[in-house]
């Protein structure tokens, strides 16, 4: 859907984006997420036609973004970080005005519009004058006016910046709504947590250079390398390690008295298996937890602000 | 059809403000004192001669289209000035350039609102303009060459005040590069023809031989409102054209130069309408160019 080619971008001297390379398929929910400065803001100008880059492509849809601006403008919903409404324009002349920058007739915009302002709950204020809205409905209204043309590509730079918890919430709910009306959505943010509830995947990106994109469960497993296992035990500490070796990739990091960690290629199931084997070899186990980093730590990790600080999450087998 | 969405807008946010209301009431003021103003003069002129006094009211026709026209000129340029910076200023550019809009159909319709604008106004001093017609017995068609000129002057400020906003970041130094534009046109234009004359005086002082086609230096004048606004006036006051009448004047005229062919006949005004709204035009391209951020550059691939 979105493909992004050795994306540069530089103000004078600086490089704002450096050599970008991503793919975004088609019914995706990315999240874009980077501290401030990443360059997120300028990356989604470059492809929202905002802004040319210094060299590389972009394709959307099989069409060259570049080239085409005028076919790719039908495609995209943008809507920016920081954005103004005009003075004296009721909520439904809104729609009306960017409706009709797309040519589509009076009755069209209309019928479309009243259904987005149904989608993003706005429906009781079309006779609102824009300008007197709150910022989480302007928000909203921002969004629907990003689908009146009905685009395959939804693109939103920090959405929810300036929003209440309750708000976020919605705007979640939204998304991935539109996410499962085949929309393709790009949404930038500073905050992973909040993006690793909707997102199916992530870039991250710090100083101008994508660091790890992909599937989340992938992009968590590129950073933190092979899966490590912690099993702790009161006794039978040699027979669990014979049992384990016996399994595939696993490798001893350390042996403790009570604690054994390992790396491993194993699946869920055969984990599963292992764990019984040392039981049904009279180990007494009292618990095992896969070691994950969370997102943050993650984050953290990859834009090199702390190193290490891994939590412990409890994996209980299922 | 297709109306520019811009231009809807503009018209739609406009008629809600009482600002046009207060504009309007403004320009009438304006337009009345200068009615009375004039009236006075023509009055006093009139006292001591048997010329019915009507028939000199035909002088309140130059009198009011030249303040109208004044008025446009410096109105208009403030107006669209906003149009593109006012844009960025209220951040709400950017999602007008990501929509199926080209920048030159934005820039339209910028140009088009300011028209509807001036001619909204031009269209409310009706009243006042139509006593030159009823009382002083001028012919109607010279209204309809007089809403012609206001179009172009509209048009032609508004080419201005649009493409210095989209040259500026805030709406203010657009206004002001406005001014400095027209200063261009008003004085740059006659430049030429002014160093010319000058150096011409000198030589022949001295005794030297004039340079050959000096003369055609004053078709800069072609793109000189004041000059084209004095040869539309005296050609609707007394029929005469007031180019030819000064090129008789300087000369010119025996001279077979390629100035002399402009300056006969309706030439002038025709060749000087097209050259401003040439100008115009291109200002309006130059603006759109100037707003589209991906310009049609070659991108490293
Ligand atoms: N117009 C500009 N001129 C010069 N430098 C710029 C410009 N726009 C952005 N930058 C620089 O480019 C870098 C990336 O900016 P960008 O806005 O893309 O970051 P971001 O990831 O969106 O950050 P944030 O989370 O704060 O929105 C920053 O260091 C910024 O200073
Ligand atoms: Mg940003």
């Amino acid at each position: 859907m979105l493909q992004i080619d050795h994306l540069y971008k530089n103000y004078g001297k600086f490089q704002a984006v450096n050599d970008l390379t991503l793919h975004i398929p088609k019914g995706d929910l990315f999240g874009f997420v980077g501290p401030n400065g990443a360059g997120k803001t300028t990356t989604i100008r470059m492809v929202c036609g905002l802004m040319l880059p210094a060299a590389g492509g972009i394709m959307i849809n099989g069409v060259n973004a570049l080239l085409h601006q005028k076919e790719i403008k039908k495609q995209i919903g943008y809507v920016p970080d920081f954005f103004g409404v005009y003075d004296n324009l009721k909520v439904k002349e809104y729609m009306d005005f960017y409706g009709s920058m797309y040519r589509m007739s009076s009755r069209e915009i209309e019928r479309i519009s009243d259904d987005l302002l149904e989608l993003v709950n706005l429906s009781d204020k079309k006779e609102v004058f824009v300008d007197t809205l709150s910022r989480g409905m302007k928000q909203r209204l921002c969004v629907a006016r990003a689908l009146i043309h009905n685009p395959a590509l939804l693109v939103l730079d920090e959405p929810n910046s300036g929003l209440d918890p309750r708000a976020r919430v919605e705007m979640k709910e939204l998304l991935l709504n539109l996410q499962s009306m085949g929309k393709t959505i790009v949404i930038s943010s500073h905050i992973l947590s909040e993006l690793s509830e909707m997102c199916n995947s992530i870039g991250i990106m710090d100083h101008g250079n994508l660091m790890a994109a992909g599937r989340i469960e992938e992009v968590m497993e590129g950073v933190f390398g092979s899966n490590q296992l912690i099993i702790t035990l009161d006794s039978g500490r040699e027979t669990a390690i014979r049992v384990a070796m016996e399994y595939p990739g696993v490798k001893i990091s350390s042996a403790g008295e009570q604690e054994i960690r390992l790396s491993h290629t194993m699946t869920k199931e055969e984990i599963a298996k292992m764990i019984g084997a040392m039981i049904a070899n009279d180990v007494v186990v009292t618990g095992f937890h896969k070691q994950e980093g969370n997102l943050e730590t993650l984050f953290m990790r990859v834009t090199g602000k702390e190193e290490g600080g891994q939590e412990h999450v409890a994996e209980s087998n299922r | 059809m297709w109306l520019n969405p811009i231009v809807k807008r503009d018209v739609r946010v406009q008629s809600r403000s009482m600002k046009i209301c207060w504009g309007v009431f403004a320009y009438e003021l304006i337009l009345s004192f200068v009615f009375f103003v004039a009236m006075m003069v023509i009055e006093q002129g009139n006292r001591y001669s048997t010329n019915n006094i009507y028939s000199a009211l035909v002088w309140l026709y130059p009198v009011l289209a030249v303040t109208q026209l004044i008025i446009l000129g410096i109105v208009v340029p403030v107006r669209t000035a906003s149009s593109i910076s006012g844009e960025k200023e209220r951040q709400t550019f950017d999602i007008m350039m990501t929509t199926g809009m080209t920048p030159f159909s934005i820039i339209l319709g910028k140009v088009m609102t300011a028209v509807v604008q001036s001619m909204f106004f031009v269209v409310a001093s009706m009243p006042v303009m139509a006593l030159c017609f009823v009382i002083g017995g001028m012919s109607i068609s010279y209204l309809f060459w007089f809403l012609g000129v206001a179009l172009l002057v509209s048009v032609f400020s508004a080419s201005i005040g649009i493409l210095c906003s989209s040259l500026c970041k805030r709406s203010i130094s657009a206004v002001i590069m406005s001014y400095v534009f027209y200063i261009v046109f008003f004085v740059g234009t006659a430049a030429p023809f002014f160093i010319y004359a000058i150096v011409e005086a000198r030589r022949s002082y001295q005794g030297m031989a004039p340079y050959n086609h000096g003369e055609n230096t004053a078709l800069f004048f072609l793109l000189n409102p004041a000059v084209y606004l004095i040869e539309f006036f005296v050609k609707v006051m007394s029929g005469e054209s007031f180019v030819s009448i000064f090129s008789n004047l300087t000369g010119t005229v025996q001279k077979k130069e390629l100035i002399s062919y402009v300056a006969s006949g309706n030439w002038w005004m025709i060749i000087s309408t097209v050259l401003f709204l040439a100008v115009s035009f291109s200002f309006l391209l130059l603006a759109a160019r100037r707003i589209n951020p991906i310009k049609k550059r070659k991108v490293k691939v």
